[in-house]
């Protein structure tokens, strides 16, 4: 089939979808360009992807002139996804049919405030609608990821001193009062694991646990298909169980927690003097290039993980374990002592035994979670759209039951 | 992985315009795998330290040294030649030309009998942007076609002409909307991962303790303090003003 003419038209069509989802929005000179087509070529496989509703066509204006822009279609409305993470934020546009067409990564200074990132993350959502040729009206909602515990109704974190620049503010209300959208916030390990349960690798099981092991450690609990987020969506906050009684003092107050032995503090002050000032990224990379040094950081750190996941397991009785987070990007570095510890201590585990799996989703899994919280509040949303004015945030949960996809 | 001998060392450097001392008796270090920032409040030095980096102005005393050698910078093209590129503020890019040509701009790639060779430079700079993860749609377009954010990043692609070791950006931020700072220090992320020494100078503390290893703070052009990234916005602010 090489160099038939229709397999040809398949790879330039498939060069064309490619450039726009890439790019976000591309006018159809710009795709010429992107794409080594001829305006001619681009022009006739534009007019056929309209056709076939993959793309859309909307005017816009580019140095000046009239021209047209090409994006992926978008399936009636849009949600944002916001993660805010401990040294990046990261922001995402989607359709309803969950497909991402804009996504933006800001690195963050460590122990940054609620207010600058809020700002940058409002800023941020309206720049990236322009990139896909969109108003902010389109927007459905907007999930926002938070690293820490949160009252869902207000997206206020509920632990003082965890998330420190971040205590006391209302996250959903400032967000949502800025961007006159609807605001829905949870905690980044719950997000992974409402992703992991609905679209990833535990989508067939109805009771599985999410780690999530970055610049802290986290977990989400999904028990019967549903996220288990407790009375102040402290659930699952394996950072804060005591693995060493003699140990430093946690952000949270309490004594050895596990944030003070795997957090990201914990794993880096032992190769300053080795190997100087690195990064979790690094770290991870290293690890990733056969560095012994840092291959032993992220081992002995899995196997702390699996002993507390393993209290946690036994408690719940789980079919799986999801691993994520950055330090599950290095693979059986960190899974093997994880899954080792894990097996050690759940004995009771017989009859079906306790699978760990790397996430499906990778690390895209608590922004893909973002999106989803957005997602799941539409249809809500949609009944409730002659009831209340836009703009109000939602109090109250609403359940991510299978049934409910 | 840090390497004993920094890559880019200033001793003991001064520069002076006649009564006005703009740099006195500056140290700094800069590490393979680094970015160092330099902050400090208008006129404090940043960009004449920057300047005798790349090769514009000359120290009036002291040493710079590459590698642990003593070395002259006595112009912009005897610092590429030892390794290091820079950004300036005013970027310094040919609005008529396209993306290819402003990246390949004095340093172009010849083939025989001296022709351009065209294609070769174009995958290049594909493959740079590439690298930076650029969002660019075509390398043909000509730079008034492009956003700031996509003008900065083609300056800073330039940089990577030649493999240099040490880049330095000049307030790679100022005025540019916060996707595309988010792109910029997304690209200075990207050079710290490539393995090279970055020198930032910037006013936005924000964006500083973001991509930084370390922050060295000039006041009157002396040294005011050395702070890893982790130090709060607050002690910071205060070796820039002098309150510390």
């Amino acid at each position: 089939m090489v160099g038939s003419q229709s397999s040809l038209r398949e790879a330039n069509r498939a060069r064309v979808v490619d450039a726009v989802k890439r790019h976000g929005g591309l006018t159809q000179v710009e795709l010429s360009g992107a794409t080594g087509l001829s305006p001619a070529t681009v022009s006739t496989i534009v007019k056929e992807l309209v056709a076939a509703e993959l793309v859309e066509v909307r005017n816009t204006v580019r140095s000046g002139r009239r021209a047209q822009l090409v994006t992926l279609a978008h399936r009636v409305g849009l949600v944002a996804g916001v993660l805010v993470g401990t040294r990046q934020l990261t922001v995402a546009i989607a359709d309803v049919s969950h497909e991402v067409l804009a996504e933006q990564v800001l690195p963050l200074p460590a122990e940054h405030r609620a207010d600058t990132s809020l700002d940058r993350a409002a800023l941020l959502v309206v720049d990236l609608l322009e990139r896909v040729g969109s108003e902010l009206d389109e927007v459905l909602g907007i999930g926002l990821g938070l690293p820490a515990p949160v009252d869902a109704s207000s997206g206020q974190v509920t632990v003082r001193g965890i998330l420190r620049g971040w205590d006391g503010v209302p996250v959903a209300q400032v967000l949502s009062k800025r961007l006159a959208r609807p605001v829905f916030v949870d905690n980044d390990a719950n997000l992974g694991a409402l992703a992991e349960s609905t679209v990833g690798a535990a989508r067939e099981v109805h009771d599985a646990l999410y780690v999530r092991a970055g610049h802290g450690v986290g977990a989400g609990i999904v028990l019967a298909g549903r996220v288990h987020r407790g009375v102040a969506g402290t659930a699952g906050e394996i950072g804060h169980v005591q693995v060493d009684p003699g140990g430093n003092i946690c952000s949270c107050g309490s004594r050895g927690c596990l944030d003070t032995v795997v957090g990201d503090r914990a794993l880096l002050e032992p190769l300053r003097s080795s190997h100087g000032h690195l990064t979790l990224a690094d770290v991870v990379r290293l690890a990733g290039e056969d560095d012994p040094g840092c291959r032993e950081i992220v081992a002995d750190a899995g196997a702390v993980v699996g002993g507390v996941v393993a209290g946690l397991a036994t408690s719940l009785n789980p079919e799986l374990v999801v691993v994520g987070g950055a330090l599950s990007t290095t693979g059986e570095v960190f899974l093997g002592p994880l899954r080792e510890a894990l097996r050690r201590r759940t004995l009771l585990q017989q009859v079906v035994p306790l699978e760990v799996v790397p996430a499906a989703l990778g690390t895209r899994a608590e922004l893909e979670g973002a999106l989803a919280l957005a997602l799941q509040h539409t249809d809500l949303l949609e009944q409730q759209a002659d009831a209340g004015p836009p703009g109000a945030v939602v109090v109250g949960q609403i359940g991510t039951g299978k049934g409910n996809r | 992985m840090r390497a004993r001998t920094p890559l880019l060392a200033l001793r003991q450097v001064s520069r002076y315009f006649g009564a006005v001392e703009a740099l006195v008796d500056v140290d700094l270090e800069v590490h393979a795998h680094e970015v160092v920032a330099l902050v400090g409040d208008n006129g404090a030095g940043k960009s004449t330290l920057a300047q005798i980096v790349a090769g514009v102005l000359t120290p009036s005393s002291g040493q710079v040294e590459i590698d642990g050698e003593p070395v002259s910078i006595s112009s912009p093209s005897a610092a590429n030649q030892l390794g290091v590129a820079s950004v300036f503020q005013d970027l310094a890019v040919c609005e008529n030309l396209d993306v290819t040509a402003n990246v390949f701009l004095g340093q172009e790639l010849r083939g025989r009998g001296g022709l351009l060779r065209d294609g070769a430079m174009e995958t290049e700079t594909r493959e740079l942007l590439e690298h930076l993860t650029v969002r660019i749609p075509s390398v043909r377009t000509p730079l008034r076609h492009l956003s700031a954010g996509q003008r900065q990043a083609v300056a800073i692609a330039r940089t990577l002409i030649g493999q240099p070791r040490i880049v330095v950006l000049d307030e790679p931020t100022a005025a540019l909307s916060v996707a595309q700072t988010a792109e910029v220090l997304t690209h200075i992320q990207r050079l710290r991962e490539l393995g090279l020494g970055v020198v930032l100078i910037s006013h936005n503390l924000n964006d500083v303790r973001a991509v930084s290893d370390r922050i060295e703070v000039l006041r009157h052009g002396r040294n005011n303090g050395s702070y890893p990234a982790t130090a709060t916005h607050e002690e910071i602010l205060a070796a820039i003003t002098g309150a510390a």
